[in-house]
């Protein structure tokens, strides 16, 4: 409510009251009309304001919903007796339990752990369930492994701790407070916004003051001075546009809402259309934050498995009997079961008690073989060693589905080398066959290749126990390890990878044909994140990094030139000693990069960084870690399903689905309602001239007041309205994804082109045009053209009631008052037939109408209708309310302008034409806004 | 979101700004090299000859178009406005007041009276003819000199006592002043069917048991002769001038103030419109001092 035009309309508001102050000390019985007009500026502002602030309102309810306020609870020892209470009421020192399921409720230290995993993707990335002890293990409080940290969730296992941090100072509290001392700063499109109206202001205020010199120098009195200065001001200042401006975001916003896209501040919405840089997260944003079966290899051959989110689609080559061996022991050497209840639920989508690589596995198997829980029946399990750190293998003996086999097998699963060590033979396509070097060899190279995809490797193998040794009721002992556990068969490897969600390497390719660049920026390790960045596209298939260079040519990294890497691959260690200019030159030296095990202060360096190439930076994120970073960035985007609370409220986009594709949606809808907004300005500028003309000429050439201040907001706030609301609905004219994005200091939403063609071209045309209706309208009522010419004073004078028109006539005050007021209908009337005109013209702005479709945008043809409705109403619905100043207007008036809206039309089509026959002309450059 | 704008120095804008205004290394001044700048102006004063031109047009085709001695339209003139000679205005319309024994006071009024009816010599209406029919003088031909229209006379000394010739005060001096109630022109306007239009002062607030206001009119019986309508406009009748009707007012009170209303009473003429106070009547306070 301040600011901006709301500055300029306060202005006129009290320039109208000290006006009516003048009038009164003069006269006491001088009319209220000012006090009115200027009531009527300030109750413009003051809906305006209340408006802007009920559409950003309404969107920020959404927000609040999300907010799931349940209070987090934890079982705290206090008086030797376990308790309840609120986690907020915890402090340090206090004892308390966790199992599994459980969020921690504060920063712990484990004093006792039992097969404890904890799940610190929100803090630091990393997707594996990070394993908990009492042991003390690393200096970094991040790395040790005897802290677990409030908000991450413990996944198996149970512990005991001790309270070190509670609230603020805990590791989140200390990255929420990082993220709330990031400033907010305007968005891009409200810095537009704001450029916009500096160019309105200063011309009304300009143009105002010249007037008010001039007028001042024809020795007007100041009050009239005064009067005149609000009148410019009234049609310079286009008054409904801010509130048009709102309301063509949140359409696009809601737009966006139904694609998934939530947007929390409306300006934000145009924000993505002129990013230029995404700093993406990659677990859970990039991928599915699950871990999946990515490969197998067995009978020397890499498989690959299909990893999008369903599953459906296994295409391996199943028939060989190595497989089949192999999805035994996958199914039976597992420990993961599906919760129960869950018939109806996809499988990928069903709960599972287990850790990450052990779900995977059954979901891996149920998909490819069935009810697992059958076979595993079938196979009765009579023994079992758990996985544990030390042994690094997970072991269990089943009675076999064949009842005429009365043979034990006894499956192993566990860590690749650790596996092959406890192996002498290898099954190939079935048979087992001694295990050489060669096959040694041609398993090193396959784990070494899983690896090196940074994909987490398993080796299984098994071994059938001879039924004279170990017969039916063979009790075995896991203590005693009274079983083999050597000289296995080897079957396979399989290896699992938090795979990336199938619609982000399309996503990353229609970014990168709009002219994105695409960053990653993660807490995992480099590995993982480059063979992630590859597999989606960040990294693209052929391109390299200075260490692939190197590899390549067999030279030390050091001798490899920096400038022929696009790709780049930064680890957090490596960031922590760079200057801001070193990362500035990698910034903009290599397209493509993937930042590694980087600090949440980190992620904030490298937005930074970013915002120093001029770049807007869009930051998607799903966890706490990434929350300052989200809030530094231009636009930060949540994931509206896996993301934290904390990554949700600092963000200014939440992704509903989770679906990285959105944001491409959300590019497209932000360019495209720049685009629009462009329209829009240009629709509502243009008749600023033909409001602010009358004012310049009854000035000057002594003129009766050919528009009233009144029926000047009747335009700007009624017929004007729905109309510049409709060309949001504009489709887009080329393929809005294949520019560039725009840059933020040359491509203004208000250039010099778009003013000067509003004002100086059709704005003067139009204003010519609602000129030719007014003297229509005078010449045919008796006051010709001459006649009019310095006519100024003696209209206005109340008591000459004898004023002769050009036929000799002789008009009372009141007459004159009653023609004038006809002469504003006309005058709107006119403008009004024009800006129908006007609008058509701005669908495009390249493009001719008839290649974009007259019929194509409805919204646009309701608009139409609305303006001559809401003109109708006010020349003959109101007729005869006085204090509008509208009257009856003969019907032939409503036709005069036409010849001028088609001139109108017919220029801008020409003004196309020559844009789209000399790209890059003079006239291009001078016309093309 | 981030800053995006960084904080400028004010050098730094000035440097700017005096950059844009003349940059030496692409020779633009304000964004453009001078041989654009030419060009840019030539397409705009082209631009707005034509608009110029078709604005001029438009008129011009309007003009044709306009009837030159009737107005298409007389939306407003549907009844004339009527004017009071002397005109002086106070804060809320005519307001005449004077001092009878000070004669500073009234000679502005009977000035304005004598500058008034300066138009209504002998002199100045020669060029019309003498009228007395009494009935509407309708006109289809230009039959007078130069391809117009007659006009009747109206002299002064049709208004007799109040013509100024015997009594240059207008009675002021006595406290029966002279009022002239002017009927405003409109063209092709018949104010009735046969009856002349006929002028009637009375006090607006007329009570039953106070004196009438006694007015002595001129011409006879206060009617605008019909031989003055129909009026054909400026381009038919030149030297038209408007009818006049007299009234002096006889009983006017003494050191009080009195709204007179003046009505003109004809078939056509109606003075019933709440917001013109000035059509088919008027209104004037009046406040003679003794």
């Amino acid at each position: 409510m301040v600011g901006g035009f709301s500055i300029l309309l306060w202005i006129g508001a009290v320039l109208c009251w000290i006006a009516y102050g003048i009038q009164y000390s003069n006269d006491k019985s001088s009319s209220l009309d000012s006090v009115y007009l200027g009531s009527v500026l300030a109750l413009v502002v003051v809906l305006t304001g209340v408006f802007a602030y009920y559409q950003e309102a309404k969107s920020t309810n959404i927000m609040a919903s999300f907010r799931q306020m349940i209070p987090q609870q934890a079982l705290v020892i206090r008086d030797s007796e376990k308790k309840t209470v609120p986690a907020d009421q915890l402090v340090v020192g206090d004892i308390v339990e966790i199992k599994a399921g459980d969020q921690i409720p504060a920063d712990i230290r484990l004093l006792s752990a039992q097969g404890c995993k904890v799940d610190n993707s929100s803090l630091t990335g990393e997707s594996e369930p990070q394993p908990r002890s009492c042991e003390f293990t690393h200096d970094n409080a991040l790395e040790t492994k005897n802290i677990s940290f409030f908000s991450t969730t413990c996944l198996e296992g149970t512990a005991t701790g001790m309270v070190i941090n509670t609230g603020d100072r805990t590791v989140i509290g200390q990255i929420a407070s990082l993220a709330s001392g990031v400033q907010n700063s305007k968005t891009p499109i409200g810095i537009e916004i704001e450029h916009f109206v500096h160019i309105v202001a200063g011309v009304a205020v300009s143009i105002g003051i010249l007037f008010f010199i001039i007028t001042v120098s024809m020795k007007y009195y100041v009050l009239d001075s005064i009067i005149f200065l609000i009148g410019i001001i009234v049609a310079n200042v286009p008054e409904g546009l801010l509130a048009t401006v709102t309301v063509a975001l949140s359409l696009t916003a809601k737009r966006m809402a139904k694609k998934n896209c939530l947007v929390k501040g409306l300006e934000a919405v145009e924000t993505l259309g002129s990013t230029s840089i995404i700093c993406s997260d990659k677990t859970g944003t990039l991928t599915q934050n699950r871990m999946t079966v990515a490969h197998l290899w067995f009978d020397n051959q890499v498989f690959v498995a299909d990893t999008s989110e369903d599953h459906s689609n296994q295409v391996f080559d199943q028939s060989s009997a190595t497989w089949a061996s192999l999805s035994k022991i996958i199914t039976l050497c597992n420990r993961a079961e599906f919760r129960p209840g869950q018939e109806s639920v996809p499988i990928m989508k069903k709960a599972v008690v287990g850790d990450a690589s052990e779900t995977a596995l059954l979901k891996f198997s149920e998909v490819i073989l069935g009810n697992v829980m059958e076979i595993r029946k079938r196979n009765r399990k009579v023994a079992e060693i758990p996985f544990n750190s030390t042994n690094k293998f997970q072991l269990s003996i089943h009675e076999t589905d064949d009842p005429s086999d009365k043979r034990f097998l006894v499956v192993m699963k566990g860590a690749p080398e650790r596996v092959l060590e406890k192996c002498s033979t290898i099954m190939v396509n079935g048979q087992e066959q001694p295990l050489d070097r060669s096959t040694a060899k041609a398993f090193h190279t396959a784990y070494m290749e899983l690896g090196g995809l940074g994909e987490r490797v398993l080796g299984f193998c098994h071994l059938y126990l001879p039924a004279d040794e170990f017969p039916a009721t063979y009790s075995f002992d896991v203590d005693t390890m009274n079983f083999p556990t050597s000289n296995f068969c080897f079957v396979g490897l399989l290896s699992m990878i938090d795979p990336p969600r199938s619609t982000v390497p399309d996503a990353v390719t229609k970014c990168r044909s709009a002219g994105i660049k695409i960053i990653m920026v993660t807490g995992d390790h480099p590995i993982t994140a480059k063979a992630i960045a590859k597999s989606v596209g960040i990294i693209s298939a052929n391109s390299e990094t200075v260490e692939d260079i190197a590899k390549r040519l067999n030279v030390a990294v050091a001798q490899v030139n920096k400038r022929d890497a696009t790709a780049a691959v930064v680890t957090g260690m490596e960031l922590k000693d760079m200057s801001p200019a070193q990362l500035d030159e990698i910034l903009a030296n290599h397209s493509e990069i993937v930042f590694a095990r980087t600090s949440p202060q980190q992620k904030l360096i490298i937005v930074e960084g970013c915002q120093r190439q001029d770049a807007i930076v869009a930051v998607t994120g799903d966890g706490v870690n990434d929350s300052p970073a989200l809030k530094k960035a231009d636009i930060g985007i949540a994931m509206g399903i896996t993301g934290s609370d904390a990554a949700k409220s600092a963000a200014d986009m939440v992704l509903l689905d989770d679906n990285f594709a959105s944001i491409v949606t959300g590019v497209e809808e932000g360019r495209l309602i720049f685009d629009n907004l462009k329209k829009t300005i240009a629709y509502t500028l243009t008749k600023n001239i033909a409001e602010l003309c009358p004012f310049l000429i009854y000035i000057i050439a002594g003129l009766p007041l050919p528009i009233g201040t009144i029926t000047i907001l009747f335009i700007d706030l009624g017929t004007d309205i729905i109309p510049s609301i409709a060309l949001a609905y504009e489709k887009a004219e080329s393929d809005i994804m294949n520019r560039k994005p725009r840059h933020k200091r040359k491509d203004r939403l208000v250039n010099e082109p778009l003013a000067v063609y509003s004002y100086l071209h059709i704005g003067l045309m139009q204003a010519l045009g609602a000129f030719v209706v007014y003297f229509t309208v005078y010449a045919q009522e008796g006051f010709r053209p001459s006649t009019l010419l310095n006519l100024r004073v003696e209209w206005e004078k109340g008591y000459v009631n004898d004023l002769e028109d050009s036929y000799g006539q002789e008009w009372t005050s009141y007459q004159r008052k009653y023609l004038e007021w006809t002469g504003y209908t006309a005058f709107f009337v006119g403008i009004m037939i024009q800006q129908i005109a006007d609008l058509i013209i701005r669908k495009t702005r390249r493009n001719s109408i008839f290649q974009q479709g007259l019929f194509r945008n409805k919204v646009i043809w309701v608009g139409i209708a609305s303006q001559v409705i809401i003109a109708l109403i006010l020349s003959y619905g109101l007729g005869s309310i006085v204090a509008l100043n509208f009257t009856m207007l003969r019907p032939q008036y409503w036709f005069v302008a036409v010849p001028h809206a088609v001139l109108i039309w017919v220029y801008d089509e020409m003004r196309k034409l020559a844009i789209r026959l000399y790209p890059g002309s003079w006239w291009d450059k001078n016309m093309y806004y | 979101m981030a800053a995006l704008q960084e904080k400028q120095s004010c050098s730094q804008r000035m440097e700017e700004f005096r950059h844009y205004c003349w940059n030496p290394d692409t020779g633009q001044m304000l964004g453009r090299t001078l041989s654009r700048w030419v060009w840019i102006s030539l397409y705009y004063v082209a631009f707005y000859v034509v608009m110029t031109g078709v604005f001029a047009l438009c008129l011009y085709v309007l003009m044709c178009t306009v009837d030159p001695y009737t107005p298409d339209y007389q939306d407003q003139l549907k009844s004339p406005g009527v004017t009071l000679r002397p005109d002086v205005y106070g804060e809320k319309g005519l307001d005449i007041s004077y001092n009878m024994s000070d004669n500073r006071t009234w000679t502005e009024l009977t000035q304005a009276l004598h500058h008034f009816l300066a138009g209504y010599s002998p002199a100045a209406q020669e060029a019309n003819i003498n009228c007395t029919s009494e009935r509407y003088f309708f006109q289809e031909s230009f039959l007078a000199p130069n391809h117009t229209k007659f006009s009747c006379k109206f002299t002064a000394d049709m208004l007799q006592n109040c013509s100024g010739r015997p009594d240059p005060t207008f009675g002021f001096e006595e406290g029966k002043p002279c009022f002239i109630i002017k009927m405003n022109r409109i063209v092709k306007f018949l104010p009735g069917n046969s009856t002349a239009p006929r002028v009637d002062c009375a006090f607006l607030d007329q009570h039953r048991e106070a004196p009438a206001l006694q007015v002595e009119y001129f011409p006879p019986k206060g009617v605008y002769s019909l031989h003055f309508f129909p009026y054909y406009g400026r381009k038919a009748q030149p030297h038209y001038s408007n009818p006049l009707v007299a009234a002096k007012l006889l009983n006017a009170p003494v050191n009080r103030e009195v709204v007179i209303v003046c009505k003109i009473l004809a078939e056509h003429v109606t003075f019933d419109n709440p917001h013109d106070p000035y059509e088919g009547k008027v209104e004037f306070k009046l406040k003679i001092q003794k």
